[in-house]
């Protein structure tokens, strides 16, 4: 089996092979034609529900426009901890070299994806949605910090990267989201490839000294993180600006949806399976 | 929508939230100390009240301690 260091000299040099300057990367045109698909219509977060039948076609094209701006600004909210974590963490509870050299990369990328999403937002939309979070310490199990934050890092990874590879191959997109999606994309594959295992190690280190309770404490947060990412993909600001009417009561008919509930299933199982697998989970739970 | 009827809707929407329901629930009732909500609730609250206020909030305004109970949230969110 490989270790985590061999692990890591593949993906230096798979990033040193795929290495670009974010400045030329994208091709940004001038505008974005926004009375057109922006984002696949299939991943909006009102699709399937009957907020979306009374929309028109015009009405599903402007949603799209403000909820791929929501999902770009999502995904750049999840990748500033990230830096700050990562950054935090190397030289200091990391000393492999090797795995360094990787952690060096894996910044440069996600410093890259930020100036890429916040590219977009600043051209196209003009603006960043805000999140709604306010970081709040609980009492936590010896090494249960990293083992938290690695999780995010995969929980914000994995989510993203199944809209991405969907949108990245969309044809019906300008191919500006396509590529940015698609960038973002590559470069995730290898960060999910590490952070998976990464975290996998973490978990055999630190659980081996929890105890059953601290096991099942760290579960249970874990997939109410994970429920609670995917709340925050049903932003009540995307829809205002959109123009729905009660921007509330469609983010709460779209959480109870059974169509919504079985996407958001379906788009979490290769990670729920992957958590299993590594017997962070002891079973794929059935989301919110 | 007077202050005791905001009050008295966020002490319902809490109780509602809360994984293990409190004996007692008052404006004073500690509500993350007691583990009646958890930071994973947070976001769902803030959403709460833009709803009740019909505006959305502000949150480079507010600090942890905005919510604590609910006599600082009213504070930090509905206060003049």
């Amino acid at each position: 089996m490989q270790t985590t260091e061999d692990i890591a000299l593949k993906l230096t040099r798979a990033s040193e092979k795929f290495f670009y300057d974010v400045a030329t990367k994208i091709t940004w045109p001038q505008t974005l034609d926004a009375s057109d698909w922006t984002m696949s219509p299939e991943l909006i977060s009102l699709f399937g529900t009957e907020v979306w039948e009374t929309l028109s076609d015009a009405q599903r094209k402007k949603l799209a426009f403000h909820e791929v701006a929501g999902f770009f600004s999502l995904i750049l909210h999840g990748e500033r901890p990230l830096l700050e974590g990562i950054s935090h963490r190397m030289y200091l509870t990391e000393k492999n070299l090797n795995v360094l050299e990787y952690m060096h990369h894996f910044l440069d990328e996600e410093n890259k994806h930020m100036m890429m999403f916040s590219g977009y937002l600043r051209r196209y939309v003009g603006k960043v949605y805000p999140e709604k979070k306010i970081a709040i310490a609980r009492p936590m199990a010896k090494g249960e910090d990293d083992a938290a934050f690695f999780a995010k890092v995969l929980v914000v990874e994995e989510l993203s990267d199944f809209y991405n590879i969907v949108m990245g191959q969309d044809e019906r997109l300008p191919q500006v989201i396509r590529e940015v999606n698609w960038t973002h994309h590559v470069d995730e594959a290898r960060h999910i490839h590490f952070g998976r295992r990464y975290l996998s190690d973490i978990w055999n280190r630190s659980a081996a000294t929890w105890t059953a309770t601290e096991k099942e404490t760290f579960r249970t947060w874990l997939v109410d993180y994970v429920n609670a990412s995917w709340r925050d993909f049903y932003n009540p600001s995307v829809y205002r600006d959109a123009g729905i009417e009660d921007p509330h009561a469609a983010r709460d008919e779209a959480l109870s949806s059974a169509v919504c509930r079985a996407h958001r299933q379906k788009a979490s199982q290769k990670f729920l399976e992957n958590l299993v697998d590594s017997g962070i989970l002891d079973e794929i739970p059935v989301l919110a | 929508m007077n202050e005791s009827e905001i009050r008295r809707q966020l002490r319902d929407w809490i109780v509602s939230r809360a994984k293990e329901k409190p004996d007692e629930m008052v404006d004073e009732t500690p509500i993350l100390e007691r583990g009646i909500l958890s930071s994973l609730d947070v976001v769902e609250l803030i959403l709460f009240i833009e709803r009740i206020k019909g505006d959305e909030v502000d949150m480079e305004k507010i600090q942890p301690e905005a919510i604590r109970d609910v006599n600082s949230i009213y504070q930090a969110f509905f206060g003049s």
